[in-house]
């Protein structure tokens, strides 16, 4: 049997590494119990207290929006911090690199398979988010209509769209796309840092600092330059730290939808374009550190 | 380029290898695990690499495979520099100790490697079930490998190194830990390879299995090779023969040793002949089949030379 002819970059070697990586995570039952858990709470919050229909969608998005991304943040650390460095400990990787395998095409894979994974979940969340909502919205409609039934026309009208406005919109598709993004963004990050660091509790701390340094730089930012004048120093050492952390506040506009706020597409585009950026720079630099690292 | 690159028929060529681990915030300081090491193995030779712990078999072996980067030095699979992935394209490994996803069953992992190796459809799926066939796997092919004890995973081992059919396969510690029975069946896939004119680069501590199944020897201490040849050559006693007999009557071994008193000659020993452990082990534990290299006309140890 003559071996198929060696192409230097094959998609078939990367969706096998990918779909390993899938299956492994999935067969992981811990990953199932937090997706069980966002679900419950996604779930349980069409049952908290309300007053008016405003402040019951404004709940629901807030809380379910809030739970997704808090669990596709969770996820995307705790699975991607666990795969290079048990590859290594365990010696799978290296038969896995004993093929003709290129390193950049096994990091590809890993991370693809997290991704798909993180994708997953948010259309599992989401269709449950999204299926509430809209369950919802329909019953204070039909309450709505009830209530307003001898009221005139535009009357009837005005209170139908005020509910619409508030309930499901394509907003919210917007914000769960966000989500998304940051998601990927923490997962190939964290696959940066899988690459150097020599356990995965060390991987796990450094994201986790990562991730409240990435939320809080912005506020911390413009208080520091609110506060004192700042030199050519201050402002290289400001551009440096938004540089190696990500501002994550940037990924973050669930306030706005559940506030009501329409989400312009040009700021939509550009934040997903900062999104893909950042995933494909910590892609990269996941590679040129792999490609230097004994295993 | 150096010259000793010209000669590309060489199965693996390694070529003034060295390897220094750095010492973390010691940059002055680092560990020798490989010191100029040169070396050569033909297509379809059973070469062995012996050394004690520590002496730099294993990072020799993945410095081949271009797991590791040498310190100095280069090495050349087929002709192709072991950096590049393309080198690996007819290459099978076999770590010490291999651990594999233990969440996959036999059959997935067999498939999962295949795919690496751009393996698809039904020339996948009869490689894997060809493979499974040889390791004496068929019947665990759905079992998960968490399943699995040493033996199976050895096995399971040695068939994904063999997945690609490949030119080349390095072993490193192949029979750790596995039973006689095991030993055997491993040591008969790798005597069936060298038939087959597949090259096999085998690390091992058990010497006895090394003798059995090596064309050449290099024996590494300190990161050096310090001795290497054909195994023949190596291991005989210049100066003396041996004569088995069978039947031999009293009287006739009596003319015999006579014989040799009358002479130059010296008889050393004389004793009766024994047949081996594992053959003991099998034939107590109702194996089936004697390994088939090991059936040598005599009945001394086994060896192939």
């Amino acid at each position: 049997m003559e071996p198929a002819p060696h192409r230097g970059f094959s998609f078939g070697r990367i969706f096998a590494i990918a779909s390993n990586t899938l299956t492994d995570l999935v067969r992981q039952k811990v990953f199932l119990f937090l997706l069980l858990f966002a679900l419950v709470v996604i779930g349980s919050s069409v049952f908290m207290a309300r007053l008016s229909f405003q402040q019951e969608f404004q709940i629901l998005k807030d809380v379910s929006l809030g739970a997704m991304s808090i669990f596709t943040s969770v996820l995307a650390i705790l699975a991607t911090a666990r795969l290079i460095p048990r590859d290594i400990e365990d010696r799978t990787v290296y038969t896995i690199l004993a093929k003709p395998v290129p390193r950049f095409e096994y990091l590809l894979g890993k991370l693809l398979g997290v991704l798909v994974l993180l994708g997953i979940s948010v259309v599992v969340m989401s269709a449950l988010f999204f299926a509430v909502l809209y369950l919802r919205e329909q019953t204070i409609l039909g309450e709505a209509a009830r209530q307003f039934s001898a009221a005139p026309r535009e009357q009837l009208d005005d209170a139908l769209n005020q509910i619409r406005a508030s309930g499901l919109k394509i907003d919210i598709v917007a914000g769960v796309a966000v989500i998304f993004l940051k998601a990927c963004l923490l997962a190939a990050l964290t696959l940066f840092v899988s690459t150097f660091a020599t356990t995965q509790i060390f991987t796990v701390f450094v994201m986790v600092f990562v991730y409240f340094i990435g939320h809080l730089q912005a506020a911390a930012r413009e208080y520091w330059l609110e506060q004192q004048s700042t030199g050519w120093v201050g402002k290289t050492f400001l551009a440096l730290v938004a540089l190696t952390f990500p501002d994550l506040q940037t990924f973050n506009i669930v306030d706005e939808i559940v506030a009501g706020v329409v989400i312009p597409l040009a700021l939509f585009a550009k934040t997903a374009l900062l999104g893909i950026f950042y995933v494909v720079v910590y892609t990269l630099a996941a590679t040129f550190v792999f490609y230097g690292k004994e295993v | 380029m150096d010259s000793t690159f010209d000669r590309n028929d060489a199965a693996v060529a390694v070529d003034g290898l060295t390897k220094v681990f750095r010492i973390p915030f010691h940059p002055a300081r680092g560990i020798v695990a490989v010191r100029d090491l040169n070396l050569r193995i033909e297509a379809g030779e059973v070469y062995g690499l012996l050394g004690p712990n520590g002496s730099g078999k294993s990072t020799t072996l993945r410095m081949i495979l271009g797991l590791v980067s040498p310190t100095q030095g280069a090495t050349k699979i087929f002709g192709r520099d072991s950096s590049l992935a393309q080198s690996r394209e007819s290459v099978g490994f076999l770590p010490e100790n291999p651990y594999f996803y233990k969440f996959l069953t036999g059959e997935e992992i067999l498939r999962f490697f295949g795919k690496l190796c751009r393996l698809r459809g039904a020339r996948l799926k009869s490689r894997v079930s060809e493979l499974l066939e040889l390791a004496g796997l068929t019947n665990a092919r759905q079992q998960r490998l968490s399943t699995y004890s040493k033996g199976m995973l050895q096995r399971i081992g040695l068939a994904q190194a063999l997945i690609n059919d490949p030119k080349l396969v390095v072993l490193d510690e192949p029979t750790a830990g596995v039973d006689p029975a095991g030993s055997r069946d491993i040591r008969n896939i790798i005597l069936d390879l060298q038939k087959r004119g597949v090259t096999v680069l085998l690390s091992s501590h058990l010497l006895s299995q090394v003798q059995e199944i090596c064309d050449r020897v290099g024996i590494v201490a300190k990161g050096t090779l310090v001795r290497e040849g054909q195994l023949k050559e190596l291991i005989a006693i210049e100066n003396r023969s041996e004569l088995v007999l069978e039947n031999a009557s009293e009287s006739l071994l009596k003319e015999v040793e006579k014989l040799a008193a009358g002479s130059n000659a010296k008889l050393i020993e004389r004793r009766r002949s024994t047949t081996t452990l594992e053959r003991l082990f099998l034939e107590a534990t109702q194996e089936s089949k004697p390994a088939n290299h090991a059936n040598n006309a005599n009945d001394n140890s086994c060896s192939k030379h």
